[in-house]
C-alpha cells in the first residue's frame, strides 16, 4: 500500500506540473502575453512613438501616478518576457507555491485574496449539490433496481434521461423563473446575512446542480445493483428468509457503490463547470461570477489564478477518490 | 441496455417487448423521430437566409416584449427582435460549432488515440500523460482557459470545443485500438508483411470508427451544451452573431425572465430537444453497434 501511495503521489505531482504548465501556456501562447499580463493597456503600441519622442507618455493608467509606457516597461522586466518560457514558468510556479497569484488589473487586490473571499461560497454550493445528488440518487437507484422494469423504474429512466439531456444552465433558468420569479417560493439571489440565509438562498442552485449529477449516479447505481443482485450471497440471504429491504440496504448496496465512487471524482469536474455557470444565473458571488467579470474586463491574472486553483483542486480531489477507491477494493491495488 | 434487460429477467418478470427489441436489435421508432428532428433543425439552420422569416437582428421588428402568441410568431425580445428568427439563426452557430468541434475532436483525438494504442511504448506513455493532464481540467474550465485570451470568432469557438473533446475521444480510440491490435486478423496482416500504415488504415480504422459513429452524435450534443456554457461566461462567439447559448443568456436577465420568459424558453426548448435527440440517437447507435458500455 505504501508503495502504491508513493507512486500515486509522484503521479499527482507530475500531473499538477503539467496542469499548471497548460494554464501558463494558455497565457503565453494564446494571444499577446504582454496584454495578458499588463492588461489591455499593452495593446496600444504607442510606446514606440513615445520612445521616439513623437508624443508624451499619457497617464490614463490604473493608478494615475505613472505613465502607461512606464508600467509596460516594468512589466516586461518584471515578468522577464525576454527569457525562455520554461524559465518563466518555474518563476511563476514558485510565486504560486508561495501563494502569490498576481494582482488584479481592475481592483489592484491580490488575486489570492479575491479567491479566498469567493471560493467558500462556490464550495458551499458544490457541497450542497453533492449532498442533494446522493440523497436523491441512492434511494431512487436502489428502488429502481429492486423493481427493475416496472413502472417506477421506467419513469425514473425517462426522468434521468431528460435530466442528462437538459443543460444545467437551461434547467437553472427554468427553475429560477418558476420557483423564484413567478412564484416567490425561494430566493432568486444569494443572501449573505447569516449561515441560515446562505443555505436557504443556495437551495435552488444546489438542487439544479445536484439533480444533474443525481441522474448519472442513479443510472450507475442501478446497473451495479442489478449485477450484485445476481450474486450467490444475495440468493443465500433470500433463502434464509431475510426481508427484501434488509437485503437491499444491508447486503447489496455496499458492494454496488464502487462505480459511484469512481464517478464521484469525475462528477466534481462537471459540478465545477456547472457551478461556474449557475453562479451567474443565481447571482452568487463565487469563483464563477468572479471569472465572468474578469473575462469581461480582460482581467487575466484573476482568470488564470482562478483556473489554477480550480484545476488543482480537481486533481487533488480525484487523487483522494482514487485512494479511497483502492482502499475499498483491494483488487485494484493488486493490478 | 442489453445487459440490464438480461438481469431484469432474473430479478423480475420477463419483459417480452424489451427482450424482443434487444434480440432483434432494431434502431426503433424513437431513433427515426430523433434523426428527423436533427435533420429538420439542420435544414432550417442551413437554409436560414432563404427562409421566409424576419431579420433576426432587426431591432423593433415587432413591439418589444411581445408575447409568444402575439403578432410575431413566438413573440419578440426586449429590443423587439423576432424570437423565432433568432432561434433559427442561433441553430446555425450552435449546430455549426457543435459539428465542427466534434469533427476536429474525432479526427485529432482518433488519430492520437490510435497511435497510442497501436505503437504502445513511449508514444503511448507520452500521449496518455498529455491526455490525462487535459482530462484533469473540468472541461468548461479548459474551454474557458483557451477562449479567454483569444478573439472569439466562429472558428475559435469551434476549435476550442474540438480541443476539449480530444482527450476523452482519444481515450476511447486508444481503448478500442488496444482491443483490436492483437486480434488474429491484425496479426495475419503483420505476418504477411503489411506496414504499420496499412494495418492502421485498413485493419484498425474501420473497427475504431464504429464506436466513433455513436460518439459523433453524443459529442455534438455535448459541444452544443458547452457553447451555451461558454455563452454564460461571456465567451461564446463575439459580436452580433446569434447562438442558442447567447439567446438564452439574453433572455435570462431578471426582468425579461419574469415578464417575458419565452425569450429564454424558446431557445432553451430548441436546445433541449436537439441535445436530447442527439443523445437518444447516439445511444441507440451505440447499442445497435454493440460496443461495450461506458459509464459516461
Amino acid at each position: 500500500m505504501a508503495r502504491f501511495i508513493a507512486r500515486r503521489v509522484v503521479q499527482l505531482i507530475l500531473v499538477l506540473l503539467s496542469v499548471t504548465f497548460i494554464a501558463f501556456g494558455a497565457l503565453n501562447f494564446l494571444g499577446d502575453p504582454l496584454v495578458n499580463i499588463v492588461g489591455p493597456l499593452a495593446a496600444i503600441d504607442y510606446c514606440d512613438e513615445v520612445e521616439a519622442g513623437l508624443r508624451e507618455d499619457s497617464y490614463t493608467s490604473i493608478n494615475n501616478s505613472r505613465g502607461d509606457c512606464e508600467i509596460i516597461g516594468e512589466a516586461k522586466a518584471d515578468f522577464g518576457l525576454d527569457k525562455p518560457v520554461i524559465q518563466r514558468y518555474f518563476t511563476w510556479l514558485g510565486n504560486i507555491i508561495t501563494g502569490d497569484l498576481g494582482t488584479s488589473f481592475q481592483t489592484q487586490l491580490p488575486v489570492s485574496e479575491i479567491i479566498a473571499q469567493k471560493l467558500p461560497k462556490s464550495l458551499m454550493l458544490m457541497v450542497m449539490a453533492q449532498i442533494i445528488a446522493l440523497a436523491v440518487a441512492i434511494p431512487v437507484g436502489v428502488y429502481s433496481a429492486y423493481r427493475a422494469g416496472r413502472a417506477v423504474d421506467r419513469a425514473t429512466s425517462v426522468a434521468s434521461f431528460g435530466l442528462l439531456s437538459i443543460p444545467n444552465f437551461a434547467f437553472g433558468v427554468i427553475v429560477l423563473q418558476f420557483f423564484a420569479l413567478r412564484n416567490q417560493w425561494l430566493p432568486a439571489s444569494f443572501d449573505d446575512t447569516s449561515i441560515g440565509t446562505r443555505i436557504h438562498s443556495l437551495i435552488l442552485p444546489a438542487t439544479v446542480l445536484g439533480l444533474g449529477i443525481a441522474a448519472t449516479y442513479q443510472r450507475l447505481l442501478r446497473t451495479d445493483l442489478l449485477t450484485t443482485l445476481q450474486e450467490d450471497f444475495v440468493h443465500m440471504a433470500r433463502a434464509k428468509g431475510m426481508t427484501d429491504r434488509h437485503i437491499m440496504t444491508r447486503h447489496a448496496l455496499r458492494p454496488s457503490l464502487f462505480s459511484l465512487i469512481t464517478v464521484f471524482g469525475v462528477s466534481t469536474g462537471a459540478l465545477i463547470g456547472g457551478s461556474l455557470v449557475i453562479e451567474g444565473i443565481f447571482s452568487i458571488p463565487g469563483i464563477g461570477s468572479e471569472i465572468v467579470t474578469a473575462v469581461v474586463r480582460d482581467d487575466f491574472p484573476v482568470v488564470l489564478g482562478s483556473v489554477v486553483v480550480i484545476a488543482t483542486g480537481f486533481v487533488v480531489i480525484n487523487f483522494f477518490v482514487d485512494l479511497l477507491y483502492t482502499w475499498l477494493d483491494p483488487r485494484v491495488r493488486a493490478s | 441496455m442489453t445487459n440490464s434487460v438480461a438481469f431484469t429477467t432474473v430479478v423480475d418478470d420477463i419483459d417480452d417487448e424489451a427482450l424482443d427489441d434487444a434480440v432483434k436489435k432494431r434502431l426503433g421508432f424513437g431513433f427515426w423521430v430523433a434523426i428527423s428532428w436533427i435533420g429538420l433543425v439542420s435544414l432550417a439552420a442551413l437554409l436560414a437566409p432563404w427562409l421566409p422569416i424576419a431579420d433576426p437582428n432587426e431591432i423593433a421588428n415587432g413591439a418589444p416584449r411581445d408575447g409568444i402568441l402575439g403578432d410575431n410568431f413566438m413573440g419578440t425580445d426586449a429590443l423587439g427582435r423576432d424570437v423565432f428568427a433568432r432561434t433559427i439563426w442561433g441553430a446555425r452557430i450552435s449546430l455549426g460549432v457543435g459539428f465542427l468541434g466534434i469533427l476536429l475532436g474525432i479526427v485529432v483525438g482518433g488519430a492520437i488515440g490510435i497511435a497510442a494504442g497501436y505503437f504502445k511504448g513511449l508514444t503511448d506513455q507520452v500521449i496518455s500523460f498529455v491526455v490525462f493532464s487535459l482530462l484533469s481540467f473540468p472541461s468548461l474550465v479548459l474551454a474557458l482557459l483557451i477562449t479567454a485570451s483569444l478573439n472569439r470568432s466562429f472558428l475559435t469557438v469551434a476549435m476550442t470545443l474540438g480541443i476539449v473533446g480530444i482527450a476523452p475521444i482519444s481515450r476511447l480510440a486508444r481503448a478500442t485500438t488496444i482491443q483490436f491490435a492483437e486480434r488474429e486478423f491484425v496479426q495475419a496482416a503483420r505476418v504477411i508483411g503489411a506496414k504499420s500504415r496499412r494495418i492502421i488504415i485498413k485493419e484498425l480504422l474501420p473497427n475504431v470508427l464504429v464506436p466513433m459513429g455513436a460518439l459523433t452524435l453524443l459529442g455534438m450534443g455535448i459541444s452544443i451544451v458547452a457553447e451555451g456554457g461558454l455563452a454564460f461566461l461571456g465567451l461564446s462567439v463575439e459580436g452580433e452573431a446569434i447562438s442558442w447559448g447567447k439567446s438564452i443568456v439574453d433572455g435570462s436577465q431578471t426582468r425579461d425572465l419574469n415578464q417575458n420568459s419565452h425569450v429564454a424558453f424558446v431557445p432553451i426548448f430548441a436546445m433541449f430537444l436537439t441535445v436530447m435527440a442527439l443523445n437518444f440517437a447516439g445511444d441507440r447507435i451505440r447499442e445497435y453497434t454493440d460496443v461495450r458500455e461506458t459509464a459516461f
